[in-house]
C-alpha cells in the first residue's frame, strides 16, 4: 500500500501472501485461458503490460510526479531489444540487459531536464520528451525501420549454462515473462517498502518539508524516474519478444495516455496492486468489447471516463474498502489528496 | 538573408494558426485552471462538421438541404464558421455537466475527464466518418495562389492567418476589456467572493468552458483545409496547443500568443533545412526554454503546479 498511512505488517516482506496467491494463479492460466475463450498470448501480453504499468506507477503513484509520456522507455527498450538482437549479440540476458540499460539512460537523460520542475510544467516536459523520443524512432529509418517497424525480432532461447529453453511457443514464453514479472514484482514491492521508497512516498507528499528535513529532493525525483524507465524498458524489451517486432506506437502520445489510463482505473494511486487491476480490466475489455464492436474505445472511454466521475479512487480502491471494512470515503479522500498532490493545492473551495 | 522571408513569413503565418489552435485551450486553463484534453478532438470535429456542411450532402431535411446547396460557397461557407462552432458548443456543455463534479478536486481529474471525452469523440468520428481523408472546400475568394517576388504564395494562408489574428484581437478584448471578461477573471482569481456578490459563477463557467470548445471548432475550421481533415488530426492540434500554453506561460495571454509565433517561426525556419525533422524543433524549442525559465516565457504562479 503505497499510500497507506499504516505500513502493513507485509510492507517488511519479500514475498507477501498476496502476491503468492497472485503468482499460483497466474501459473494456472495456460491451463484454462483457451477454455473460456481468450488466447495465451493476451496472458503474455496482460504480464508485460502489468510489469509497465507497474514501473509507470512508481513515477506517478509512490513519487506522485505526472509523467505522460512513459510509453517512450517502454519503446526504447522495444528497440533495443532488436538492435542488441541484431547487431550486438543474439543472446537472450545481453539483450534484455540492453533494454533495461538503454530506457535507463534515456530515462537518466531525461530525469536530468525535468527533475526540477513541478506540475504541470513537468507533465508537458515528459510529454515533450516522449514525442521527441517518438518522432526520431519514426523519422530514423536505417536505424528503426521507421513506422514500419523494426521486424523479424526473435524469441531467443533462455539459456543457463548447461541447459537451455526454447520460448517460440506462447505458453514457454508466458513462464518465461511471468518468472521475470514475479522477480520485478518482488524488487518494485521491497523499493517501495524500503527506506529509499519511503523518502519518496514523503517528496509526493510535500517536496518542500522532504528538502527541509534534508533530503536531496532533485536525486530522489532523478532516481526513481531512471528506475521506472529501466523498468519499463526491459518490459518494452520482453513486449519485442512477444511481438516479433519493436513498433513506434507505442512511444506514441495515445499508448502513452494508456498506461495513465490503466494505473488510475485500477487505482494505482491508492494501492500497490492498482496498476495490475487496470491492465486486466483494459486489455480484456479491450478483446470482449472488441469482439463484439469495432468501436470499442468508444465504450472503454464512457466507461472510463464514468470511473473518473464516480469511482475516482480507482478499482482497487474500491476493493481495498470493502476488504478492510474502511468507508468508501475514506479511501476516496486519500486518493483524492494524492491527486491533490501531484497537481497542486485546493481551489475552488 | 533574402532567401529565408518565404521561410519566415510561412512561419509567422503558421505562428498565427498555432496561436488560434491554442486560444481556445489557454481560455479554459487561464481562467478555470483545467486542462481540456478534449481540445483536439473537438478541433476535428469543428472541421468534420465544416466538411459535412459544405459539402454535397448537408445534415439537413431534404427540403432545407436542397435551399442550403442552391447558396453560393461562399454564403454556405460563412454560415458553417457559425453553425459547426454551435454544434460543437453543445457537445462542449455536455463535457462541462461532466466536468462540473470535478470542480472542488484536482485538476488531474478534469484532465482525465477530457482524455476520456477526446477517446470517445474520436472515436464516433472514425465511426461516423471512417478513416479516409478529406477535404474542406474554401471560397474561390480565399483559395488559390498568387505571385509575388517571382514566389506563388498560398491565399489562403494568408487569409488563415488574417483571421486567425483578428478572432485572437476580439478574446483579447472580450477578456480585458468587457463586464463579462472582468467576472470571469474575477471568478478565477477569488470564486467565494464572486459568489458573494451574487454572480452565477456556475453559468459563467459552463459560459467560459463553450467559449473555449467553439474556439476549438472555429481552429479547425481555420487549419483543417491547409492540414487536411483525418481522424489524427485531433492529436497534431491538441500537443501543440498545451506545448504554445506552457512555453508561453500558463496563465499569459500573449505569452500564448508569442509563443505560438516562435513555434511557428522555430517550425517553419527548420522546415527549410531539415522538413523531415521540422516537428522536432518546437519540443527542442519547448525543453530549452522551460529548463532555463521554470514557467515558460511569461507564466504566473498557479495550481497546475504543485
Amino acid at each position: 500500500m503505497t499510500a497507506s498511512p499504516s505500513p502493513s505488517s507485509d510492507a517488511a516482506r519479500l514475498v507477501t501472501p498476496a502476491m503468492l496467491v497472485l503468482w499460483v494463479v497466474l501459473a494456472t492460466v495456460p491451463l484454462w485461458i483457451a477454455r473460456v475463450g481468450l488466447y495465451p498470448y493476451l496472458g503474455i501480453e496482460i504480464l508485460i503490460w502489468s510489469l509497465y504499468a507497474l514501473a509507470f506507477n512508481l513515477v506517478l503513484g509512490t513519487a506522485g510526479l505526472p509523467s505522460f509520456g512513459h510509453g517512450a522507455y517502454f519503446g526504447i527498450g522495444a528497440y533495443a531489444f532488436g538492435l542488441c538482437q541484431f547487431n550486438l549479440a543474439a543472446n537472450l540476458w545481453a539483450c534484455l540487459a540492453a533494454s533495461l540499460v538503454i530506457a535507463a539512460l534515456a530515462g537518466a537523460l531525461v530525469a536530468l531536464f525535468i527533475s526540477h520542475r513541478r506540475g504541470i510544467y513537468y507533465a508537458f516536459m515528459t510529454i515533450a520528451f516522449g514525442q521527441i523520443f517518438w518522432t526520431v524512432a519514426i523519422k530514423s529509418h536505417s536505424i528503426t525501420g521507421g513506422e514500419d517497424g523494426l521486424l523479424k525480432i526473435v524469441r531467443l532461447p533462455a539459456g543457463f549454462g548447461v541447459i537451455s529453453f526454447d520460448l517460440t511457443d506462447n505458453v514457454a514464453l508466458y513462464y518465461f515473462v511471468l518468472i521475470v514479472f514475479a522477480l520485478a514484482l518482488m524488487g518494485m514491492w521491497r523499493l517501495v517498502h524500503s527506506p529509499y521508497g519511503r523518502v519518496v512516498a514523503a517528496i509526493r507528499q510535500s517536496e518542500t518539508r522532504a528538502s527541509h528535513l534534508g533530503y536531496h529532493v532533485w536525486l530522489y525525483k532523478a532516481s526513481i524516474f531512471t528506475l521506472s524507465a529501466a523498468v519499463s524498458g526491459l518490459a518494452g524489451g520482453l513486449f519485442a519478444m512477444a511481438q516479433l517486432a519493436a513498433f513506434p506506437d507505442v512511444m506514441s502520445l495515445h499508448q502513452s495516455g494508456y498506461v495513465v489510463m490503466m494505473t488510475l482505473v485500477g487505482g494505482g494511486l491508492v494501492s500497490f496492486w492498482g496498476p495490475v487491476v487496470g491492465v486486466f480490466l483494459f486489455l480484456i475489455a479491450r478483446d470482449v468489447i472488441g469482439a463484439l464492436t469495432n468501436a470499442w474505445m468508444l465504450y472503454f472511454g464512457l466507461l472510463f471516463m464514468a470511473i473518473v466521475l464516480f469511482r475516482p479512487e480507482g478499482i482497487a480502491g474500491a476493493a481495498a474498502a470493502a476488504f478492510q471494512k474502511k468507508s468508501l470515503g475514506s479511501i476516496r479522500r486519500q486518493g483524492s489528496s494524492a491527486m491533490r498532490l501531484l497537481f497542486g493545492g485546493e481551489r475552488w473551495r | 538573408m533574402f532567401d529565408l522571408l518565404p521561410h519566415i513569413l510561412n512561419g509567422l503565418t503558421l505562428g498565427l494558426l498555432f496561436a488560434l489552435i491554442a486560444l481556445g485551450f489557454m481560455l479554459i486553463v487561464g481562467l478555470m485552471e483545467q486542462i481540456n484534453l478534449a481540445h483536439g478532438s473537438l478541433f476535428a470535429l469543428g472541421a468534420y462538421l465544416a466538411m459535412q456542411l459544405t459539402g454535397p450532402r448537408p445534415p439537413f431535411p431534404a427540403e432545407i438541404a436542397k435551399a442550403w446547396l442552391a447558396l453560393p460557397l461562399g454564403w454556405r461557407y460563412a454560415a458553417t464558421l457559425i453553425i459547426a462552432p454551435a454544434a460543437v458548443g453543445v457537445v462542449g456543455i455536455a463535457i462541462e455537466f461532466c466536468m462540473r463534479r470535478t470542480y472542488g478536486k484536482d485538476p488531474l481529474y478534469g484532465l482525465l475527464l477530457t482524455f476520456g471525452a477526446a477517446m470517445v469523440i474520436e472515436e464516433a468520428i472514425r465511426l461516423i466518418w471512417g478513416t479516409r481523408d478529406y477535404v474542406l472546400q474554401v471560397p474561390q475568394a480565399v483559395s488559390g495562389g498568387f505571385l509575388f517576388q517571382d514566389l506563388i504564395w498560398s491565399t489562403y494562408r494568408f487569409y488563415a492567418a488574417g483571421i486567425s489574428a483578428v478572432i485572437i484581437g476580439l478574446v483579447w478584448l472580450l477578456i480585458e476589456k468587457t463586464p463579462f471578461g472582468a467576472t470571469v477573471k474575477a471568478g478565477a482569481h477569488d470564486s467565494e467572493i464572486v459568489r458573494a456578490l451574487g454572480i452565477n459563477l456556475t453559468r459563467l463557467r459552463l459560459l467560459v468552458f463553450v467559449l473555449g470548445t467553439m474556439l476549438a471548432a472555429v481552429a479547425g475550421i481555420i487549419v483543417a483545409p491547409i492540414w487536411g481533415i483525418r481522424p489524427h488530426m485531433g492529436v497534431d492540434a491538441v500537443i501543440p496547443a498545451f506545448l504554445v500554453i506552457v512555453l508561453g506561460g500558463v496563465g499569459s495571454f500573449w505569452g500564448a500568443v508569442v509563443a505560438g509565433l516562435l513555434v511557428g517561426l522555430c517550425v517553419g525556419l527548420s522546415g527549410a533545412y531539415a522538413s523531415e525533422w521540422s516537428l522536432l524543433s518546437m519540443y527542442l524549442l519547448l525543453v530549452a526554454v522551460v529548463s532555463v525559465r521554470a514557467r515558460g516565457l511569461w507564466g504566473k504562479k498557479s495550481v497546475l503546479e504543485a
